[in-house]
């Protein structure tokens, strides 16, 4: 039986064949891979801290009792993405949840509703000067993506928050390739220029 | 230096860094496990043809014709193998009355052998030398009991295994 150390040494793949053969061991190191990565993008896209996790658990769950109809050929992190993006979106088709601010949804009414939508973010080990420059430049840019339209946000946090491809992004969100370029190129675009004036 | 004086390169390479420089957030510490509890494993496929086997044969109907056919089956073989051994009960007799001699030969033999070997390498004269007799013989036989009891404890504890549940594995790391 392969260890939690050995599990980490193995691919996406080969962790998923051993969750096929009914190993929990790979399943948790499935989560464990993925559920700040899957969390992170759902929350950036939907900005309420619960409904991300709701979001997030629906995600894995479909996911992970769906591992018999995983098809090798395509990357795993490409498909728990892709059910993760689709379900943010349906939410934020539902909920018309397009624009909001780091400091909470517009609609919010109650200081409850504020708290429920704004960001809070979990690693914090910089000096406090520094912590309060990059809160504010982190406040900033999250902001701005969370002005940008939602294909143009999923690409660029898929690009440059989790660092995959074009390639898997393109598989990850039924784009062509040409497509998820243009929109990463537009969102740069649209993300300096709201940046540009805090900038001088 | 400002935004303004930076080329659309250098501004571009630093909105890639400040973004990969985000956070990235965690669900709560219950996430996997809530997550966990709600994904259905795959069973062992012996486990899975069992259940569909069962499931199926547990139909009503399906039960109902399967105990039927059981006993139809059973009718039929004793109507077989009743005459047959009425018609072969002299040799049935023979060939059982052979078998058990052999049996009962074998068990004398060994006991035979187990007593010279007891006598042969001086295990009788020790015995003897203990002269187990009355208390003595009764306290030697109960000591013998609590200890083959305690055996018997301790190999069902050190061999029990969980049922009905899940063990979970990341435990055992």
């Amino acid at each position: 039986m392969p260890t939690a150390k050995d599990l980490q040494s193995l691919t996406d793949q080969e962790v998923v064949g051993l969750a096929r053969a009914g190993k929990e061991a790979a399943y948790r190191e499935l989560l464990r891979r993925y559920e700040r990565p899957v969390f992170s993008l759902i929350y950036r896209m939907v900005r309420d801290r619960e409904l991300a996790e709701d979001l997030a658990q629906e995600s894995f769950v479909k996911v992970l009792n769906a591992l018999d109809s995983y098809r090798p050929e395509y990357k795993f992190s490409s498909w728990i993405f892709k059910i993760a993006n689709n379900a943010a979106i349906d939410q934020l088709r539902r909920r018309e949840l397009v624009t909001l601010s780091l400091d909470g949804a517009p609609d919010a009414r109650t200081a409850d509703e504020v708290e429920a939508t704004a960001l809070q973010a979990v690693d914090q080990t910089e000096s406090p000067l520094e912590e309060l420059e990059s809160r504010e430049l982190g406040k900033s840019i999250e902001q701005a993506i969370a002005r940008l339209r939602p294909e143009y946000r999923a690409c660029i946090l898929l690009r440059h928050v989790e660092g995959r491809s074009y390639e898997e992004i393109a598989e990850a969100l039924d784009l062509p390739l040409g497509t998820v370029k243009t929109y990463i190129h537009r969102a740069r675009h649209e993300l300096r220029e709201s940046l540009g004036p805090l900038r001088g | 230096m400002t935004d303004k004086q930076l080329s659309p390169s250098q501004r571009d390479e630093m909105l890639v860094r400040e973004l990969s420089r985000l956070p990235s957030f965690a669900p709560s510490r219950g996430f996997p496990a809530n997550v966990m509890a709600r994904v259905r494993r795959p069973q062992p496929k012996a486990v899975v043809l069992y259940r569909r086997a069962k499931a199926w044969a547990l139909e009503p109907r399906r039960a109902l014709v399967l105990g039927g056919a059981y006993a139809a089956v059973a009718v039929a073989a004793l109507w077989v193998a009743v005459p047959w051994v009425v018609a072969n009960t002299p040799a049935i007799r023979f060939v059982t009355a052979q078998v058990s001699g052999w049996f009962f030969e074998a068990i004398q033999d060994g006991a035979l052998a187990a007593a010279g070997w007891a006598v042969s390498s001086g295990v009788a004269e020790f015995v003897r030398s203990l002269s187990l007799t009355g208390d003595r013989l009764f306290i030697a036989l109960a000591t013998l009991t609590v200890g083959y009891a305690g055996c018997g404890v301790g190999l069902h504890y050190l061999l029990r295994t969980p049922r009905g549940q899940d063990v979970a594995l990341q435990h055992s790391f």
